[in-house]
């Protein structure tokens, strides 16, 4: 088995180094909502919000509106309170690699609370995180030193004692990427002291209100419509918050009518957006449908072309938790939105909605008692990224509380 | 696994129909079969309902067809439990389950029968001598691998095995040039996996023109080397005699039905209970000859299981309908569809 123990230092761009020199060089020295962390970070958003850029691969765009001024001094206000609010130490960030602005979003909250980091980026990541690199590259020119002295991001290949070493020496392991990820990673014991932050396999789903649905004017449709395609077609629909199945909630015509109108319009939609799959894609979503059909969990199966696949479930309870191909959703009716609270599951993290009142959603919050879904928001903000994700308040988690008492 | 019993009927001849009245027989024999497995495999009937298919079928194209990936998936059998006869199981590449494809008695005896039957076409009525490009260990390991299944399944169509390989994966030159002095002067049959008869049989340095070559197993890591099967042909015949070569192509979940290189190498024949359709992985419609798309395969052999219309993940092309050494559709496998892979947030370290 291959075992370099040297890794890829790619931010700030050095020679590969063994992982003690990594830790050996790297300085603390930041506090919580440090100025200069936050005027790099803005930088750093600002150039990725060039109009070129975000056109080009629109979720910069998304992280550079994160990285705003005042949503950073939000981030930081928000966590006044009466105790002193210190740096949780050094953290190690271990990202997806299948989703590249995921590590940005992580490591940038971290500095932001003053903690040394170090991100490992797979060495599989995509083009965007080439970009990223670059951008942060260009951000650091006019950086005040302690950025480079307090942050880095490495890449190696499948070595233990890299992970070893880099998990001994952390404050704060955050490791993204599913159910195999945390698993692997918690071979590697951690300081007494430290803890996990894991983020593993998680499942979504969203639910329409069907009469709100046929009395919303044509143009909210589409807009809806729109917003639902951005939530399941940008990351093949793998990503964990991005739906698999909706529940249509109310009287059995108007789902039927309700649903009949909203497949229709994901259909233009993927239609005039050009989305396809390709065939590898296609038989995967044959292979999945076909296997929910044999055992007996879906009633029809329809396909509008490849790239959008429809499943009636026989039953609610049967909706699918697993990945079922780019474009495939099964679709089941529920009388209120209380039934769901039989249904929910642990690895059931965002449920999108349509047509239900601020209410209504919090009291379902409260009656699912934390036994999953931990974000509510509006169909086409499935993908987008808030400081609390899978229900931890990152912020708070990448600082501790010292208590001052006179 | 008995082939060829003593008592073997008069020959039976598989290439003989013309594509149309191929076309005929097939669309009514598993338009047949489709319906007896709806009725026995809840499982399939329930695919079918779910996808509305249901005759009449008036083309082959018009079946429905399942992805062969549901093999490893679901357990589709259309035979009680207590009549199973045996279970077969392919090779589970890549950490996935493999296939289970179920067999009850019938099935079991008619897919020798007619494997050996397509064979016949080039081997004749005789067991052969037979040299296999593969060491004995192969077939003994008692977690036997595909390729020792296949090794042991090919090895009833032949007397006097010799392996060419040694038990520790070296070539054995004595056994070979004893083998040859024995049965050199006389026809004979040599059987390999693809990859293994171009990494080992050129080597030899021997004369092997009585023989008669079977291979199977897939181009990819010949392709890497850049080697199709025109060189692959060439060179053999160039290098050790060999002009009489047959690649074929099958699968675990059609057990018994192998699609076989006609004697001029241009391309695979379907035996007279067999087809493929090349479909469009876009519109799923039939493409004309000469269009690449996905193979489906179709046979009448599997009655214990409903693979009697099969998707497969190979991509291939006809090249011709009835214009060949043999009737019917010849096509050529082009390689593997690359599976699909998701770009969600799971599993980094795992796999990197």
């Amino acid at each position: 088995m291959l075992d370099d123990p040297k890794l890829d230092v790619r931010f700030p761009a050095a020679p590969p180094a063994p992982a003690e020199d990594l830790l050996g060089e790297l300085r603390g020295g930041l506090d919580v909502g440090d100025e200069r962390v936050r005027e790099f970070l803005s930088a750093f958003g600002k150039l990725l919000l060039r109009p070129a850029l975000a056109r080009r691969h629109p979720e910069l765009g998304s992280l550079g509106f994160f990285l705003r001024p005042s949503e950073l001094a939000r981030t930081v206000d928000g966590l006044a309170n009466e105790h002193v609010r210190v740096p949780r130490g050094m953290v190690f960030h271990i990202p997806p690699a299948n989703v590249d602005t995921v590590f940005v979003y992580s490591w940038a909250l971290s500095a932001l609370m003053g903690n040394r980091n170090i991100v490992r980026l797979s060495p599989r990541s995509g083009a965007v995180a080439e970009v990223i690199l670059e951008t942060l590259h260009d951000a650091l020119t006019d950086a005040d030193p302690v950025i480079a002295a307090t942050q880095r991001i490495v890449s190696y290949g499948r070595s233990d004692s890299v992970t070893a070493a880099l998990s001994a020496a952390c404050d704060l392991r955050v490791v993204w990427g599913g159910d195999r990820t945390v698993q692997e990673m918690r071979r590697h014991p951690l300081a007494p002291h430290a803890r996990d932050l894991v983020f593993p396999d998680r499942s979504s789903f969203a639910v329409v209100g069907a009469a709100a649905w046929l009395c919303a004017p044509r143009a909210a449709r589409v807009t809806v419509a729109e917003g639902f395609v951005n939530d399941t077609y940008w990351f093949d629909q793998a990503a964990c918050s991005s739906p698999r199945t909706v529940f249509w909630v109310g009287a059995e015509g108007d789902c039927d009518t309700a649903r009949a109108d909203f497949c229709e319009h994901v259909s233009r939609v993927v239609a005039v957006r050009g989305w396809g799959v390709d065939a590898a894609m296609a038989v995967e979503k044959r292979v999945s449908t076909y296997g929910l059909a044999a055992d007996g969990l879906a009633e029809s199966i329809e396909f509008r072309g490849n790239a959008l696949a429809n499943v009636t479930l026989s039953a609610a309870a049967a909706a699918p938790r697993q990945w079922l191909g780019a474009g495939t959703f099964a679709h089941a009716r529920l009388g209120s939105l209380a039934e769901l609270g039989s249904l929910v599951e642990r690895r059931d993290q965002t449920m999108t909605h349509f047509g239900f009142a601020r209410a209504e959603l919090e009291q379902l919050a409260r009656e699912l008692g934390g036994r999953g879904v931990d974000r509510m928001v509006p169909i086409g903000s499935a993908l987008s990224f808030h400081r609390v994700w899978d229900g931890f308040d990152l912020p708070a988690e990448f600082t501790r509380l010292v208590t001052v008492i006179r | 696994m008995s082939v060829f019993s003593p008592a073997e009927p008069e020959r039976m001849r598989v290439f003989t129909l013309a594509e149309p009245q191929r076309e005929v027989a097939l669309v009514s024999e598993l338009a047949a079969l489709t319906e007896r497995h709806r009725r026995a495999c809840a499982p399939y009937r329930r695919v079918l309902d779910a996808i509305q298919a249901g005759p009449p079928y008036e083309r082959l194209a018009d079946l429905p067809w399942l992805p062969v990936r549901l093999f490893k998936t679901h357990e589709l059998r259309s035979v009680p439990e207590d009549q199973v006869f045996r279970v077969l199981t392919s090779s589970g590449t890549t950490g996935q389950r493999p296939s289970r494809v179920y067999l009850d008695r019938e099935a079991a005896a008619a897919q020798p029968r007619m494997l050996a039957a397509t064979l016949r076409e080039v081997l004749g009525g005789r067991r052969l001598p037979m040299l296999v490009v593969d060491s004995r260990s192969v077939v003994r390991d008692p977690t036997l691998s595909a390729r020792g299944a296949g090794v042991l399944g090919m090895m009833n169509f032949g007397r006097d095995h010799t392996f060419v390989l040694d038990e520790r994966g070296r070539v054995d030159a004595e056994a070979v040039k004893g083998f040859l002095a024995r049965h050199g002067g006389e026809r004979f049959l040599i059987f390999g996996f693809t990859f293994m008869v171009w990494l080992y049989l050129r080597d030899l340095g021997a004369d092997l023109s009585q023989g008669t070559l079977v291979h199977s197993g897939g181009w990819k890591r010949l392709a890497e080397q850049a080697v199709d099967n025109a060189e692959f042909r060439r060179r053999l015949a160039a290098e050790c005699g060999l002009t009489r070569v047959h690649n074929f192509y099958g699968m675990v979940e059609q057990i018994g039905t192998v699609f076989l290189e006609g004697p001029d190498g241009d391309g695979l024949y379907c035996p007279d209970f067999a087809d493929v359709v090349v479909r469009d992985p876009e519109t799923w419609q039939e493409v004309p000859v000469g269009e690449p798309g996905l193979i489906e395969v179709v046979s009448t052999l599997p009655t214990s299981y409903p693979g009697h219309v099969l998707l497969t993940e190979d991509l291939g092309v006809v090249r011709g309908v009835d214009d060949g050494c043999w009737p019917g559709k010849r096509f050529e496998v082009l390689g593997r569809l690359p599976r699909a892979e998701a770009r969600g947030c799971s599993d980094t370290m795992g796999r990197s």
